[in-house]
């Protein structure tokens, strides 16, 4: 019988000593890309790898292999072991990082999807298939990707943490453009395959790609609509920007002396929330911690950062890890909230927030948004695949792709009205081991928007 | 590749095993400490006009045949294609290894912390500034051996060592936040290079400045808004290159293959040979032979030996970088080889070899800013973002310097600069010459879908641009 994740973690923490966590994640995943309506790349990935924490006298060292056998946990242990002690020498001192966290009780979650997981190769093809025909019938070509992943994380640690996971999650985006270079987008993620509809990604792109020529907006303060896309984009930076509790016990965080004040408007509550509706679940995270829901903004107030057991024993002060890290003994970029959600507002659909704006933009997305300033939230990027003008209330025709350049929590607290019914809205770019993330949230209305440029027509 | 043989139209396989090791010290502590080893076989496989890709961390025979298996019921299951040429190569064969004097891995990491200890604690010197919220030293080191064989007979093996370092500074009196770094941001300077290379940066010897310039920034005047003249860092230029010339000069953008994700081109494969790129002052090579940079090989992942062409010559667009396909889809009959993939987990897409601006004859940094009347000297990069087509771009500095009678005047904080890539390009009046050229090597370049990180070296030296609109941000 094969050896399990929990097995293989439990027998790579036998070849460490003292104080160690062992982490086991195996990724499985598929991946079918498309340009011009053809089949371009498609990628299977299948690997297991083993990262072994030692802490020694509060300091700490890891390592990460993929070779499995017990040489090969030997050695991981030991690279594991000679890096803790060597920073214990160096600083001459004990170092800050406490304990290991004590073993929780991990939530069950709605993360998993068994059909997901076969990762059949001829559900993408036919994915592919569908977003084809679709643009072609507007005679337009279909550019995109397919993916779907199950990855599996076990940890067993010296404190007696013994806890796995599974989870699977699907992605489909489809960007439609014609022959002269004007584009629309798509998208829709979800824990399980059988819930993307790839004819529906399909037309919600080819509904963007209009015929007129685009117009030019010139720099300024704009009244703006943002789709979800564009709204998640900024608040998975606000994630690291704000609530990074390591961030903010440096001083450099956002809501530094901030919180318990109002940050944003009245409408807008944030949280992470790891098993709310439509999210991707997770029971732990990467220190083995239960995942709970954290409030983050409640009726515009600031009221919390995210922890893991360095950036808590940073901030001290009593403050704990909340679950938040993304790495074995925490990241060294820090925390963060990776099942972030927005809850929505009154509005039914995007049309219903256009509806009072006399001349303003429509953004679909966001493209190669960047952080220009860290505390004050302030972003710059581009808008793509969708950006429109609204005139009287209605969108009226599309505006060629602009620079913004301004600060989200500006944009929060200048936030008139949400959509009613949030989304999941991911990058799903997956650099290194796949780590679905998402954030579920609305569109949104917001007043001057700050656009500092805009691209030419080449 | 034999198991492979009337299976497919053409199957490569690659064996890639890789050591990383970073290391990092903040406040005295270490910060981090993270080794990483990882072995595995990626095979792909073309199926008519469709590829096919599964690595596999079971480099057995049997891992391979499975991979192979898998690779093939992937590229399968997909709607049928058009059948493309690729465009012809001799088998590679032999070994290639980048050079170095003491391999970072034989070092100690005793001797690596104190390194790394000493320049830390020189930016809190004299028991430091409570503004300096943060300051950190870092090192990273990898060594990356590869092993090629393809249906076509290929059968090569490539081992490359790297190494860097670097140190910074975040201040913050409350309100404000400033950091400055040293030799660049985003985590250092790296080479394609042993321990020499990182002990030749001397980071303590720049620390007490680097932490001085971040406690400075936080009273310096903003960066005013207007169209000036500016002068950019080689880093910064480096970085210019990067985004504005090496990415849109991809071949497979051009194509629009990477339109999912990292975007198209304002080029068009017509452009070449007859387009502007840019003033008579800019000349940009492609070169994958240079020793000691980052983006040199023997042969790509596709096995295309490495070489050195022009992409821009004095401003007019030349080539592009290509890979097999790519090229061979543009009527080319030899790729740029610019096949490159991160690990063995993911496929070779077309990548930036060293893609460089050839030194220019105004001199040194000291005679370019005397012989410039009013403007603004950038240096260090902060922020970067462009366009899809690679052509709105807007960067943020570290620093902004005023240039005032040729010569450097006051700080500034938040400098930034924006513009179009072909009307920036065609601003450049000033290359400093051939004793202010040298490589920058970053190692955060991201594309492709899955997401692949990939190093690369620019060739750089400060150069002048007119007429550049400043203060956006």
């Amino acid at each position: 019988m094969a050896e399990s994740a929990l097995e293989l973690a439990e027998r790579a923490l036998g070849h460490t000593s003292g104080d160690a966590q062992a982490t086991v994640t195996h990724e499985r995943s598929l991946l079918s890309r498309f340009a011009r309506s053809r089949p371009t790349q498609a990628t299977q990935v299948d690997d297991t790898s083993v990262s072994i924490l030692r802490v020694h006298d509060g300091h700490t060292g890891s390592a990460d292999t993929n070779d499995l056998s017990d040489e090969g946990l030997r050695n991981v242990a030991a690279r594991a072991d000679a890096g803790a002690r060597a920073a214990a020498a160096a600083a001459g001192g004990r170092g800050e990082y406490p304990d290991l966290p004590q073993p929780g009780p991990p939530r069950a979650h709605h993360g998993y999807d068994a059909a997901t997981a076969a990762l059949d190769p001829a559900v993408a093809g036919e994915a592919l298939r569908v977003a084809f025909a679709a643009c072609a019938e507007r005679g337009l070509e279909a550019f995109g990707v397919w993916t779907a992943g199950d990855v599996e994380t076990a940890i067993a640690t010296s404190a007696g943490v013994r806890v796995r996971d599974e989870v699977t999650d699907a992605y489909m985006k489809v960007i439609a453009r014609d022959d002269r270079g004007r584009s629309g987008w798509g998208s829709d993620a979800a824990v399980a395959a059988g819930a993307i509809d790839p004819a529906a990604i399909a037309a919600r792109a080819v509904g963007k790609v209009w015929t007129e020529e685009p117009t030019d907006l010139p720099p300024g303060r704009y009244r703006v609509v943002l789709e979800p896309e564009a709204v998640g984009e900024l608040l998975d930076f606000l994630g690291y920007l704000a609530f990074n509790g390591l961030v903010h016990a440096e001083g450099r965080g956002a809501l530094v002396g901030r919180l318990g004040q109002r940050v944003a408007a009245p409408s807008i509550s944030l949280s992470d929330s790891p098993r709310f509706p439509r999210t991707l679940p997770r029971a732990f995270d990467l220190e083995g911690v239960p995942k709970a829901p954290l409030p983050l903004i409640q009726d515009g107030v600031a009221h919390r950062v995210v922890h893991d057991t360095r950036s808590a024993a940073r901030a001290g002060g009593g403050a704990r890890t909340t679950g938040h890290a993304t790495a074995p003994g925490g990241a060294g970029l820090g925390p963060h909230p990776t099942n972030l959600v927005l809850i929505g507002g009154g509005a039914v659909d995007e049309a219903e927030l256009a509806a009072p704006i006399e001349r303003g933009l429509y953004v679909t997305r966001f493209w190669y948004v960047n952080i220009v300033h860290e505390k004050q939230t302030l972003l710059t990027g581009m808008t793509r695949d969708g950006t429109f003008l609204i005139e009287d209330g209605r969108i009226t025709r599309p505006v060629r792709d602009v620079r913004f350049t301004d600060s989200v929590l500006r944009i929060l607290e200048a936030t008139e009205a949400l959509t009613a019914t949030p989304r999941l809205v991911t990058e799903a770019d997956f650099y290194g081991r796949r780590f679905a993330t998402g954030v579920v949230c609305p569109a949104l209305r917001a007043h001057d928007f700050r656009i500092t440029g805009a691209t030419v027509a080449a | 590749m034999g198991k492979a043989e009337g299976r497919c139209a053409y199957a490569e396989a690659r064996h890639v095993e890789s050591r990383e090791e970073a290391l990092s010290v903040r406040a005295g502590e270490v910060d981090d400490f993270n080794t990483t080893e990882a072995e595995g076989i990626g095979v792909r496989v073309r199926v008519g006009g469709g590829w096919g890709f599964a690595a596999t961390r079971d480099v057995s025979a049997a891992g391979a045949e499975a991979a192979l298996a898998a690779a093939l019921a992937i590229a399968e299951a997909q709607p049928a294609g058009p059948a493309t040429p690729l465009t012809p190569v001799a088998p590679a064969s032999g070994h290639w290894s980048s050079p170095h004097e003491v391999d970072p891995f034989d070092v100690s990491l005793e001797d690596k912390l104190g390194l790394l200890f000493a320049a830390e604690a020189a930016m809190r010197a004299d028991g430091g500034d409570a503004r300096i919220v943060r300051s950190l030293a870092t090192l990273r080191a990898w060594r990356e051996r590869k092993a090629f064989a393809s249906t076509e007979g290929a059968a090569c093996t490539q081992e490359l060592v790297a190494s860097g370092a670097g140190i910074g500074a975040w201040a913050s009196d409350g309100t404000e936040l400033q950091v400055r770094s040293y030799p660049l941001a985003h985590g250092g300077l790296f080479a394609a290079a042993g321990w020499e290379h990182v002990l030749a940066l001397d980071l303590t010897a720049h620390a007490p400045r680097v932490a001085a310039e971040a406690i400075e920034l936080l009273t310096a005047p903003e960066c005013p808004e207007g169209v000036t003249t500016i002068v950019l860092d080689g880093e910064q230029l480096a970085l210019q290159i990067h985004e504005s010339v090496g990415h849109a000069l991809e071949l497979d953008r051009i194509l629009l293959g990477e339109a999912s994700y990292a975007g198209t081109s304002w080029v068009g494969a017509d452009d070449i040979g007859t387009a502007r790129f840019g003033s008579e002052h800019m000349t940009i090579t492609a070169d994958a032979t240079q020793p000691g940079l980052l983006g040199s090989f023997g042969w790509d992942d596709e096995g295309v030996p490495a070489g050195r062409y022009a992409l821009v010559e004095a401003g007019l667009l030349r080539a592009t970088l290509s890979n097999r396909e790519s090229a061979a889809a543009i009527g080319l009959d030899r790729s740029g080889g610019c096949a490159r993939a991160d690990g063995f987990a993911r496929q070779p897409i077309v990548r930036m070899t060293n893609v460089s601006i050839e030194p220019g004859g105004a001199g040194s940094l000291e005679d370019l800013i005397a012989d410039t009347d009013e403007g603004v000297y950038l240096e260090t990069n902060k922020s970067w973002s462009i366009d899809d087509r690679r052509l709105q771009f807007q960067f943020g500095t570290e620093i902004g310097r005023e240039i005032r009678g040729g010569q450097l005047g006051r700080l500034y904080r938040n400098a930034s600069y924006a513009g179009i890539g072909p009307r920036f390009w065609g601003s450049l009046d000033a290359v400093c010459g051939p004793e202010e050229w040298r490589a920058w090597g970053l190692t955060n370049c991201g594309k492709g879908e899955p997401g692949q990180v990939m190093s690369v070296s620019h060739g750089a030296a400060p150069a002048r641009f007119r007429d550049v609109q400043v203060g956006v941000a």
